[in-house]
C-alpha cells in the first residue's frame, strides 16, 4: 500500500449505490436494445411487404388474379407473391368479423382474394396492379411502416432518456457521497493542506478511491444483472434462430459456464459490449465527479 | 523574514477586526516570545502567519513572499517551508503517530527510505519512536504533543511556529525542547512561540510580541535565545 500523503473516501454505501445504478443502467440498455431491435423489425417488414385486395364481386376474379400474379412475379424487386386461402383471409379478419363457423365460411359474407407481395426497395406497385386489375385496393404497408419506425425511434428516444436520467442521478449520489465523507473528513483534509498539499494530491487519492469503489459496485451491478440478461437471452432465441439452452442440474460448473455463454451469444454483441463497459464507465463516473467535487470544495479554502 | 504592516483581520461572521492594524518585524533566525492574555489575538496572529486565513487589510510578507499577492501554488509551496505546533495537535486520527510525522517530507516528494530515517530521528529525540505505530487516539496528551512537534521540526522549517507547546510536557521535555528551539534560531530559523507559561518566559528571555486586544501592545529588547544567537555569530 502506498503513504498516505491525503485522507482517503471512506463510504460503505457507495459500492451499493453504484451497483444498483449498474443494474438500472445494465435493464435499461437491454430495453434500449430490445425496443431498437423490435423497431428494426417492424419498420424493415412493414416497409418490404405490400397487401393486396380484390373485392369478392370482381367479375372473372380467378383468371385476372392469377394474370395479376403472373406480372407481379415479372416485375423487377418483387421476391415472392402469395395468395392468402380463406381460411388464412378468415382468420386475419377475425378481430373485426368475429369467430368463423363450423363449417369454414363466413354467414352471408364472401371473403376478397387477398395476396401479400415481398419486395425490396420501393417498386411502384399501385400501377401495375391498377393496370391490370383496376378493381384491386393496393395497401401499401410503406405508410404503416412510416409510423411503426416513428414509434420505434419514440420508444427508443425514451429509453435513452432513460439510460442518461440514470447517468445523471449516478452523478449526484457519487457526488453527494464524496462530498459527505469530504465534510466528515474536513478535519485531516484541513490539516494536510494547510501543511502545503497539493489540490490535486488530495482530490486525487479521494477519487482514486471513489473510482475503485465505484468499479468494484458496478461489478456487483453486473453480478445482478445476469440473471435477468441470461433470461432475456433465452426469450431472444428463437427470433435469432436458435434454440433457448438448458442447464442441466447434473452439468458440472463448467458446463453451466459454457451453457450460460452460449445463452448470451444470442444477445447483440454491442449489447453484451456495452454491458461490459458498464463497471468500467462506473469506476470513470466516480473519479471524475470525485475530482471535481473535492476540488471545488478545496477552493474554499486558502 | 516576517513583515507585517497595518495587517487587520476581521473573520467571516464577526462583526469586529480581531486584529487590528499590526506592524512589525521579524528578522529571519530570531526568536519571539508571543505573549498576551487570552483573547488578545495570538492564535489570530497564528492563523495568519500558518496561512490558515490571509488579512483583511494590510501588507504581509513571509520569508520573501507577499502573501495578499500569493497565487495559489505559491502558499502551497510556502506552507511547506513553515512548521507549526498547534495547541490542538491537529493529528490525523486514521494515521500511525509515524505517517503523521511523515507527511511533510512525503509532500515534498523525499524517498521512503530519506523519510523513514529522519522521521524515527526526530521522533527518538522527542522519546516517542516506540510509540510510531500507533493511533494518536490511543495517546496521552504529551506525547501526541511532542508527535505534532516532531512533525513540526522533520521538514527543518525556515520559520517555526509553535502556539503552548509546552503546557502538556514535563519541565525537563520543555526545556529539552527550548534548546532545540535554540540550535534551530542558529541554523538560521525564525521560531514564534505563543505561550502563557512566565515561568518559561523567564528561564528563557528572549524578545518578545505582546498582544493586547488585537494590537501591538509592545515588545520587549532581544535578549536570551536570540543574543546567544547573536554572540555565537
Amino acid at each position: 500500500m502506498s503513504a498516505p500523503v491525503s485522507p482517503g473516501l471512506r463510504s460503505g454505501s457507495l459500492p451499493l449505490l453504484v451497483a444498483l445504478m449498474t443494474l438500472l443502467a445494465g435493464l435499461s440498455l437491454a430495453g434500449l436494445t430490445g425496443v431498437q431491435t423490435l423497431a428494426n423489425g417492424w419498420s424493415g417488414a412493414a416497409r418490404n411487404a405490400t397487401t393486396i385486395e380484390i373485392p369478392s364481386d370482381t367479375p372473372q376474379i380467378q383468371d385476372r388474379t392469377s394474370t395479376l400474379i403472373q406480372t407481379l412475379h415479372k416485375t423487377p424487386e418483387v421476391t415472392a407473391v402469395q395468395e392468402l386461402s380463406p381460411q388464412q383471409v378468415q382468420t386475419l379478419l377475425a378481430p373485426w368479423l368475429g369467430e368463423v363457423s363450423g363449417n369454414g365460411h363466413l354467414p352471408g359474407l364472401s371473403l376478397p382474394v387477398v395476396l401479400i407481395v415481398a419486395h425490396t426497395g420501393t417498386p411502384n406497385l399501385g400501377s401495375v396492379v391498377h393496370e391490370a386489375l383496376p378493381e384491386a385496393v393496393v395497401e401499401e404497408d410503406r405508410r404503416w411502416g412510416e409510423r411503426l419506425n416513428g414509434l420505434g425511434s419514440s420508444l427508443v428516444a425514451c429509453a435513452w432518456l432513460a439510460v442518461s436520467l440514470i447517468a445523471a442521478i449516478a452523478v449526484l449520489s457519487v457526488g453527494m457521497t464524496v462530498r459527505r465523507s469530504v465534510m466528515a473528513q474536513r478535519k485531516a483534509v484541513e490539516i494536510v493542506h494547510f501543511l502545503g498539499a497539493a489540490d490535486l494530491t488530495i482530490s486525487s487519492r479521494i477519487a482514486g478511491r471513489a473510482a475503485l469503489l465505484s468499479l468494484g459496485g458496478g461489478l456487483a451491478g453486473l453480478l445482478l444483472l445476469s440473471p435477468v440478461i441470461t433470461m432475456l437471452a433465452r426469450k431472444l432465441a428463437p427470433f435469432s434462430h436458435g434454440t433457448p439452452t438448458t442447464i442441466s442440474p447434473e452439468g458440472t460448473w463448467g458446463d453451466m459456464i459454457v451453457t450460460w455463454w452460449n445463452t448470451l451469444h444470442v444477445l447483440p454483441r454491442m449489447l453484451l459490449e456495452e454491458l461490459g463497459a458498464l463497471p468500467l464507465l462506473a469506476a470513470c463516473l466516480g473519479w471524475i465527479t470525485a475530482q471535481t467535487v473535492v476540488l471545488v470544495w478545496l477552493r474554499r479554502l486558502p | 523574514m516576517i513583515r507585517l504592516l497595518n495587517v487587520s483581520m476581521m473573520p467571516p461572521g464577526v462583526g469586529q477586526p480581531v486584529l487590528r492594524n499590526l506592524t512589525l518585524t521579524v528578522p529571519q533566525g530570531e526568536f519571539r516570545w508571543l505573549l498576551g492574555p487570552s483573547g488578545a489575538g495570538k492564535s489570530s496572529l497564528l492563523r495568519l502567519l500558518t496561512l490558515e486565513t490571509r488579512p483583511s487589510a494590510g501588507q504581509m510578507d513571509l520569508l520573501g513572499v507577499s502573501v495578499s499577492q500569493a497565487t495559489r501554488s505559491t502558499l502551497r509551496n510556502l506552507r511547506r517551508r513553515i512548521g507549526f505546533v498547534p495547541q490542538d495537535y491537529r493529528l490525523i486520527g486514521e494515521w500511525t503517530v509515524f505517517d503523521n510525522v511523515a507527511l511533510p517530507l512525503r509532500l515534498r516528494g523525499a524517498s521512503e527510505r530519506d523519510t523513514r530515517r529522519e522521521a524515527f530521528a526526530v521522533l527518538e529525540w522527542l522519546d516517542v519512536a516506540h510509540l510510531a505505530d500507533k493511533r494518536p487516539g490511543t495517546l496521552s496528551g504529551g506525547e501526541q504533543q511532542r508527535a505534532a512537534i516532531a512533525r513540526a521540526l522533520i521538514g527543518r522549517p525556515e520559520l517555526l511556529l509553535a502556539d503552548e507547546p509546552t503546557n502538556a510536557l514535563e519541565d525537563a521535555q520543555a526545556r529539552r525542547l527550548l534548546s532545540t528551539f535554540q540550535e534551530l534560531v542558529e541554523m538560521g530559523t525564525t521560531v514564534i512561540v505563543a505561550t502563557h507559561n512566565e515561568a518559561l518566559v523567564r528561564e528563557a528571555p528572549a524578545a518578545s510580541i505582546t498582544l493586547q486586544d488585537g494590537t501591538l501592545a509592545g515588545s520587549d529588547p532581544q535578549s536570551g535565545i536570540a543574543a546567544r544567537r547573536s554572540d555565537n555569530l
